[in-house]
């Protein structure tokens, strides 16, 4: 090992020396004393940082009465293991998708292309999965919108894009009526799936993650709920019956943090 | 003693003792961090309430052969960000305060913590990217591999983060502070790139 080396080893952060560069410092004065220094910046930070404890002698009472507080359906749901909650809330989604499509099954279900029927369906599934993924499991970085982000606008974007695919050639003679009710029916097979993501939070107050990964999740699931209950491909129907539930679950919550973050 | 994952271990089956031993072992080291960045010691003791919560509601997610420290930074740094987020506040370190401490005692006390307070504040403009590695493993005593899993990198990134951040601290420092790449000429490490 040469002197170079240990440079390199400087740039990877060993303020301790390891075996091999041990050798070569008891040879080289000049590195040895790179590795001093560098060691000696980290401790006279340390030292320097020493501020002062401020816990307060409750403090620890005052963690066990807030966990003697955790209990009841909602605690007892936001403890389980992420993987548990997740299964749960894809199975809610599919709950949905089964009760919606055994009440108002799509009428024209037999004609419609079953290619195009699958890209959707596993596209929406899958975008689905991974914002559950994302909300429900703990990860590095969650405070970081950028991680987070660009799956909120392709979930939100998603239905907006399959609005202006072309229409099947059954479904071009619907016009935009029956917009409001199909919003309705959406939004109101995703609420249980909304509600078991608010039971699901870890967190006091809302975060904005949590805000705007379930609002695409949310938004998601009623685009696929009402692809397989409603027939129209008119262009305003889909736009405002089906893709805007994305959106106005997005208000909702951020509706509810705000409101939230007023109260606290 | 118990390890941190024979205490986590130990909590999950329902060892109450447990928990407060956790509490002990690292609330003092999660106050000290959050009160380098907050403005105040309640902002900071909430945090710290907060990062335990979690751990209480996380706590089947906690796998075995998994180390405590870094998931429990990993919870700790995700919430003082959200905090940050939600109070939409600059970066700022509690030293510009009357309350900032005198780190060091003795005849050149007040010399020695001017030089404290210097270093802190060069530290806090830092990149946060930087700082964070820095902080954890100086401040909070997380290995590197530690930090890595806490910051969600490879050992190797967080070393260079490491490294980078104390060339920038030693020029923002000037004469004051060790500067191992100027010793004897030498080429500095940013120039072996």
């Amino acid at each position: 090992m040469d002197c170079a080396e240990i440079r390199e080893a400087l740039l990877r952060g060993e303020a301790e020396p390891s075996a091999e560069i041990e050798a070569h410092l008891a040879s080289c004065t000049h590195c040895r004393e790179l590795f001093a220094k560098e060691a000696e910046l980290g401790r006279s930070l340390a030292s320097a940082s020493s501020l002062p404890l401020t816990l307060a002698d409750d403090s620890f009472a005052q963690i066990e009465t807030r966990v003697a507080e955790e209990s009841g359906l909602r605690a007892w749901l936001r403890s389980r293991p992420s993987k548990i909650r997740f299964l749960l809330a894809a199975l809610s989604v599919l709950a949905a998708v089964i009760v919606g499509a055994v009440l108002h099954p799509r009428r024209d279900l037999g004609d419609y292309p079953e290619a195009r029927l699958s890209l959707l369906l596993g596209l929406y599934a899958l975008g689905i999965a991974l914002a559950f993924g994302k909300e429900l499991f703990l990860s590095v970085r969650r405070g970081s919108f950028a991680d987070f982000g660009w799956l909120v606008a392709a979930a939100l974007a998603l239905p907006f894009l399959v609005a202006f695919a072309p229409p099947t050639l059954a479904s071009q003679s619907f016009g935009p009526e029956g917009a409001f009710a199909c919003f309705r029916y959406g939004a109101l097979l995703t609420l249980p799936t909304a509600a078991l993501l608010w039971a699901f939070d870890r967190d006091d107050r809302l975060s904005l993650r949590t805000v705007c990964l379930s609002a695409a999740a949310l938004g998601l699931a009623a685009s696929l709920i009402l692809e397989l209950h409603c027939p129209s491909g008119n262009l305003v129907h889909v736009l405002f019956g089906h893709a805007s539930i994305g959106l106005a679950w997005l208000a909702l919550w951020a509706f509810v943090r705000r409101a939230n973050r007023a109260a606290s | 003693m118990r390890t941190d994952e024979e205490l986590m271990a130990a909590y999950i089956s329902g060892d109450k003792a447990a928990f407060r031993e956790l509490f002990q072992r690292y609330a003092p080291l999660l106050q000290r961090a959050m009160a380098r960045d907050l403005r105040t010691p309640e902002e900071a003791s909430d945090l710290v309430q907060q990062t335990f919560l979690h751990l209480h509601r996380s706590r089947l997610d906690f796998e075995p052969g998994r180390k405590l420290k870094p998931w429990i930074f990993t919870i700790a740094l995700n919430l003082k960000r959200e905090f940050f987020r939600r109070s939409r506040r600059r970066h700022e370190t509690s030293l510009d305060d009357e309350r900032a401490p005198e780190p060091f005692e003795g005849p050149r006390g007040q010399e020695r913590s001017d030089a404290a307070r210097e270093t802190m504040r060069a530290l806090a403009e830092l990149p946060a990217e930087h700082r964070e590695v820095i902080e954890l493993h100086w401040f909070a005593g997380l290995s590197f591999p530690e930090v890595a899993e806490a910051v969600g990198s490879t050992v190797a990134a967080v070393k260079v983060r490491a490294h980078r951040g104390y060339v920038a601290l030693r020029a923002r420092l000037g004469d004051s502070a060790p500067d191992p790449e100027r010793i004897a000429g030498k080429p500095t490490a940013e120039g072996i790139h």
